[in-house]
């Protein structure tokens, strides 16, 4: 069998290279697991995001009443937000567990642990963004104004939220490797987060004197300069600052990446 | 060509850690193919692991010239809800083969001998048929340095053979470092030798040498150290007559070596000559280790007849 084997040609393929085909890999690799995990995976990476938002429509719609938004119908504006919160959340949590669970693939020493937790926040922002379009089309055919008034602007701040998810997701993924509890606090944290970033309650409704407290989680801007872009006559509060965001994006970005070097072999032992 | 400079590995466990490999230089020339030999946790698997750059040294280098393997048979890159023909293509674009993708499944495919499994997920194989699948994606790509630990390859005695016979068809252009406790193995593979001890690694020309610096290390005599071909059947696969049987012939073996140590003890204090004296206390030796060892089996079969009687 010998003579019929390829020469891998390029064996000193240039680095770019190598991280190139370990991610289109790794990308290919990832979304057959996650849309053909079983036979009805992809049935459920859309219908759990619908029904969850159904439930929590329904929550505040029926339960706990009074539904007025100052410039925005009552269920787009819950859909934006709890769509921009659920990338913010998946780009976060689907990456601590990348390192632990693609733990066999470091034989291969092409792939570093930095990659199955890029290509998970990737597959993540892609499926999620797929399911957005998802509703903003079923929701437009069944007659709810679904179309977002300044669409580049929405799509900018869907963005920042994502890599606000991503730099947070690259830095607990490296942190959950070395300390397992880091993990476990996060996932516990993510109901209260939901509750204090204005996604199910509108922002306005806080009293003035705490709303520059409230100011101080990013996920608000994201989500409040979403919902601006989104209904034109929509008023949120004062102080709704994107570069404030893309402060914490970043430097939590570099920050991980820069742990991702430091920690590599750590990461690998697990 | 490998070559390793001033290499210093630890591992961090919770108490802090001893450095596993000290200082090790060495330089594998192309086309010559090593054996490492060592005694349990000496270090030859950590070695290996950074050979084939799975691991980073703590200090020094390892310069890789060529193209280098993943340890052959290795089957924990497998996802186990993928099926064995994604998994296959998965490998092969990581690392970067893209037109003649077709070609290396079938081939793939035809090493492995799995049938329709092929296109089952991993999961419902049985390890030979793992081992056979990682295997056959080892050998279909053409590395100039493959690396192999028996510890982590697995497979039938069959496959065994198949594939070290693939493996020799191939060995005119690439060359292979292989971690085995079977001397046989590694007398018929290799050529040169590294023998790995207290963290130190030392070069050997000839696997021969290398073998006799392990033997004399350990101040063990074994002339049967090949235990790929010693291997004894699992005590629970027994059935009772077979275990009568062999229960009888071992206590006969016993009684025959426990005599001839009497004898050659009795002679080695009657020894005159020094040469003489030498021999018989290698000769003694050997008879005690083949003594115990022939004991501790004999042991472990009585408690299980002993405990199959009081189910």
């Amino acid at each position: 069998m010998a003579p019929n084997t390829e020469h891998i040609h390029d064996s000193t393929r240039h680095p770019m290279r190598v991280a190139w085909d370990v991610w289109s890999a790794m990308y290919l690799r990832e979304m057959i697991a996650r849309t053909m995990a079983d036979r009805m995976a992809w049935f459920w990476m859309i219908f759990e995001p619908v029904a969850t938002i159904a439930v929590m429509i329904f929550i505040r719609a029926y339960i706990r009443g009074g539904q007025n938004i100052t410039g925005a119908e009552f269920i787009p504006w819950m859909i934006v937000g709890l769509m921009g919160f659920y990338l913010f959340r998946e780009a976060m949590i689907r990456p601590m567990g990348a390192v632990e669970s693609n733990k066999g693939l470091f034989t291969y020493r092409q792939i570093l642990p930095i990659d199955p937790v890029l290509i998970r926040c990737f597959v993540e922002g892609m499926i999620r963004s797929f399911i957005f379009l998802l509703f903003i089309v079923i929701g437009s055919l069944l007659k709810i104004n679904m179309i977002p008034d300044h669409a580049f602007g929405v799509m900018m701040d869907w963005l920042s939220l994502w890599m606000l998810g991503v730099g947070l997701g690259v830095l607990l993924s490296v942190a959950s490797g070395l300390i397992p509890e880091v993990g476990r606090i996060v996932k516990i944290i993510t109901l209260p987060l939901l509750l204090i970033s204005g996604v199910i309650f509108p922002v306005t409704y806080v009293p003035a004197q705490y709303q520059q407290y409230l100011l101080w989680n990013p996920i608000v801007h994201g989500i409040e300069s979403m919902r601006l872009s989104f209904f034109d006559s929509y008023h949120s509060i004062p102080g709704i600052d994107m570069t404030y965001l893309w402060f914490w994006a970043l430097s939590t970005l570099s920050l991980g990446l820069v742990m991702h070097v430091r920690f590599a072999s750590r990461l690998k032992a697990i | 060509m490998i070559e390793i400079r001033n290499l210093y590995k630890r591992y961090h466990g919770p108490h802090g850690g001893d450095w596993v490999l000290k200082d090790v230089n060495l330089v594998i020339p192309n086309g010559v193919s090593v054996g490492v030999v060592g005694r349990n946790g000496a270090g030859k698997s950590t070695l290996l692991r950074l050979i084939g750059g799975m691991d980073t040294p703590d200090k020094g280098r390892v310069i890789r010239k060529g193209r280098v393997s993943w340890p052959i048979g290795l089957a924990g890159g497998f996802k186990g809800s993928m099926t064995g023909r994604q998994n296959v293509k998965f490998v092969a674009r990581v690392h970067g083969i893209k037109k003649s993708l077709q070609k290396l499944i079938q081939e793939v495919q035809d090493f492995a001998d799995i049938g329709k499994a092929f296109d089952d997920p991993v999961t419902t194989y049985s390890s030979g048929m793992r081992a056979r699948l990682a295997f056959g994606l080892s050998l279909a790509f053409d590395f100039d340095i493959y690396i192999s630990d028996e510890a982590t390859a697995v497979g039938d005695r069959a496959f065994k053979a198949k594939a070290r016979e693939a493996f020799q068809q191939r060995v005119d252009h690439a060359s292979l470092i292989m971690v085995s406790h079977g001397e046989g193995t590694l007398k018929q593979m290799c050529q040169a030798g590294i023998f790995v001890d207290q963290g130190h690694a030392q070069w050997f020309d000839r696997i021969e040498d290398a073998i006799g610096a392990y033997h004399l290390s350990t101040g063990v005599m074994t002339d049967v150290a090949d235990e790929d071909d010693e291997e004894e059947t699992p005590v629970e696969q027994l059935d009772a007559t077979s275990l009568k049987a062999q229960l009888r012939s071992l206590r006969q073996e016993i009684t025959t070596l426990h005599k001839q140590h009497i004898i050659s003890e009795y002679r080695l204090e009657t020894a005159t000559d020094e040469d003489e004296a030498a021999i018989l206390q290698e000769e003694t030796e050997l008879l005690h280790r083949k003594h115990r060892l022939a004991r501790k089996r004999f042991s472990e079969l009585k408690q299980h007849e002993q405990a199959s009687a009081g189910r």
